[in-house]
């Protein structure tokens, strides 16, 4: 459909969008050579392009190996605005709002749970409701309690009971984004929200329960507490309904806003308000509110997946270990101090389907990272591997701190249902030893591993560009789809 | 119900998409594109057929234009279910405007042990959205974010 974007090699993981017409800045594309004709098949380039065009725009439109078609902005896109001129957009941030990643290390060895997984698994998914429209019967939230919620984010659950005062040193701004204001979320965006904490949520959100396969850098995993052999567990999931309903409600809001504030738009997905606007202020204090639902909601099933190790191994805290190496972000947008050509600016980065990766001795790394850099956790599909990196002081002088964030699709999901007609897919996964169960029944079959690009493909992009670097490999043993 | 069935063509098609889906929704009528994308939404959800018209919500909704109304249209119906698990199966246009819709939704509400979990719908999306009249009717394109 658009025509084709014009692509400069400018090294082996770097390639070049030039400025031409009413771009402001340049694109700029971390990709391997193999990785180029399937990117080149949808239109994300185009989008990179577009996304070049808005006001305020600092550095280069930027898209991260996993790159992909997304509404507007790619998914895998990175860009900066200044707070004078410059934009922010739903559309950079996704429906998903602080969709993440959360990764959690035990004291036990591969071998101690193996012959548990299937009570373990099937543990997990009794405790944490998944699926099509989950909610929880046993957990309904008042109005007042769920504004408490969107201000404080993980900081609620942990006064609730569910966690420990010290997960909150091991998430991305100790899971509370400053400036949330639940008077800006919508009474709609409140109700979808209400019964909601506390679910995983359907299509390619999960929990997963895996061990430590191989290790990059045994001095940086050292420093993450991780060691070869090593069960660990990962949780993926989002603001749920409640951040579908900002992300929308505030789409009206921006095409409004973008006739009203003159700004030309390449795409009505790209819709945007000026940071110092009323409506981009009201967005970024609603979006700010949703992603504290995402944070508080992984803590909650970070709680769950405490209670169902203790349940199916009949082992104690102290035993189990279950501490939180990092939970990251990747669909935000944040107000952030950057250098660009030699001067410190106040930017609104938006990350859409991208990690933030700070390096080492950065002020917001926490504590117990300032030394190694910051964790990136990036997983893959269910029958491969996920991979843990850290952040560089390249990204934070290229990316404005950011890399990738997960494989994405090679298949649609119906040629993946096709794929997988007449196939026993929970059977297959159980051959290759990891124990799969599915809310839905479609789902299972969507989410197959061919149905993804290989992620490793995608680590190497950003390890071999220097924008992070590999720390350690997981596998998966046992897996709740949503 | 008022909306005819469409014999020919399909009233609702999936359209191949690597990240997500979209819809390429056929009728005879503007009322009809309305009426066939819910369906379309609902048969991503669960299986149509399956469900049963046990009660009837009205909805309204408003937007700047025909294109955003279905956007609304068919994020409302995405609330409904978010909020109280309700899901239409036959959908009724009590008014239509290029600005406002009023619109009976009769079904029931979605009940895991009965009904058959398909694809959770974030949101139905601006992208590449488009209603357009043709010679045999009207056609619409629609994406859905999943």
């Amino acid at each position: 459909m658009a025509a084709k974007v014009k692509l400069r090699q400018v090294d082996e993981y770097r390639w070049e969008i030039p400025r031409e017409g009413k771009m402001r800045t340049r694109g700029l594309i971390y990709a391997s050579r193999e990785m180029l004709p399937k990117i080149e098949e949808d239109q994300s380039l185009a989008q990179v392009a577009n996304v070049a065009t808005l006001p305020g725009i600092e550095g280069a439109s930027l898209a991260m190996p996993d790159i992909h078609w997304g509404y507007g902005f790619p998914i895998g896109g990175v860009a900066a605005f200044n707070l004078d001129e410059g934009i922010v957009s739903p559309g950079g941030v996704g429906y998903d709002i602080n969709c993440g990643v959360r990764l959690l290390r035990t004291n036990l060895e591969r071998q101690a749970v193996a012959p548990k997984i299937d009570e373990l698994v099937n543990a997990l998914f009794t405790n944490i409701p998944s699926g099509l429209g989950s909610r929880r019967k046993d957990f309904k939230l008042t109005a007042p309690t769920l504004k408490q919620v969107l201000r404080l984010g993980t900081a609620w659950a942990v006064k609730q009971g569910f966690g420990r005062p010290e997960d909150l040193d091991h998430i991305e701004a100790r899971g509370q984004i400053e400036g949330a204001d639940p008077d800006e979320v919508s009474p709609f965006a409140l109700d979808r929200g209400k019964d909601q904490l506390g679910t995983l949520g359907s299509g390619n959100h999960f929990v997963e329960v895996g061990y430590v396969a191989e290790l990059f850098d045994e001095a940086l995993a050292r420093a993450m507490g991780l060691f070869k052999g090593q069960i660990t567990a990962i949780v993926h999931t989002g603001s749920r309904g409640l951040g579908h309903q900002v992300c929308d409600d505030y789409i009206k809001v921006m095409l409004k806003a973008a006739a009203k504030y003159g700004i030309e738009l390449p795409d009505r997905q790209l819709c945007c308000a000026p940071i110092r606007s009323p409506e981009g202020e009201r967005y970024l204090a609603a979006m700010a509110a949703a992603a504290n639902f995402a944070f508080a909601n992984r803590q909650l099933i970070t709680h769950w997946v405490r209670e169902s190790f203790e349940r199916a191994l009949k082992l104690g805290p102290r035993d189990l270990g279950l501490e939180l190496v990092y939970d990251v972000a990747h669909n935000i947008a944040k107000i952030e101090t950057h250098t660009v050509d030699g001067k410190t600016k106040k930017l609104c980065v938006h990350r859409k389907g991208a990690t933030r990766a700070y390096p080492a001795g950065h002020p917001e790394v926490p504590e117990a990272y300032r030394q190694t850099g910051q964790p990136v956790l990036i997983p893959g599909d269910m029958g491969r591997y996920s991979f843990v990196l850290v952040g560089t002081e390249q990204a934070l002088r290229e990316t404005f701190g950011s890399t990738c964030h997960g494989a994405g699709r090679e298949m649609s999901r119906q040629a993946a249902l096709k794929a997988a007609r007449g196939r026993d897919i929970v059977r297959e996964m159980a051959d290759k030893g990891i124990v799969v169960r599915g809310a839905g029944r479609g789902t299972v079959a969507e989410e197959i591993s061919e149905a993804y690009k290989d992620v490793q493909n995608v680590v190497d992009v950003a390890h071999g560009a220097g924008i992070s670097k590999k720390v350690a490999r997981l596998a998966p043993l046992g897996v709740i789809k949503g | 119900m008022t909306s005819k069935r469409v014999s020919r063509p399909r009233p609702y098609r999936a359209l191949a998409h690597t990240a997500d889906l979209g819809w390429r929704i056929r009728g005879a009528s503007l009322a009809d594109i309305f009426v066939n994308a819910a369906r379309a939404l609902t048969a991503t959800l669960t299986d149509r057929r399956r469900l049963r018209r046990r009660e009837v919500r009205e909805v309204a909704v408003e937007a700047p234009d025909r294109e955003a109304l279905l956007v609304a249209w068919l994020n409302r119906l995405l609330y409904l279910y978010d909020v109280d698990g309700f899901l239409g199966r036959d959908f009724e246009i009590v008014h239509l405007t290029p600005e406002t819709l009023t619109a009976r939704a009769a079904g029931e509400i979605f009940d895991p042990a009965r009904h058959l979990a398909k694809t959770g719908v974030k949101a139905a999306t601006y992208h590449h959205l488009e209603i357009s009249p043709r010679p045999d009717g009207w056609r619409a394109t629609v994406i859905l974010d999943l």
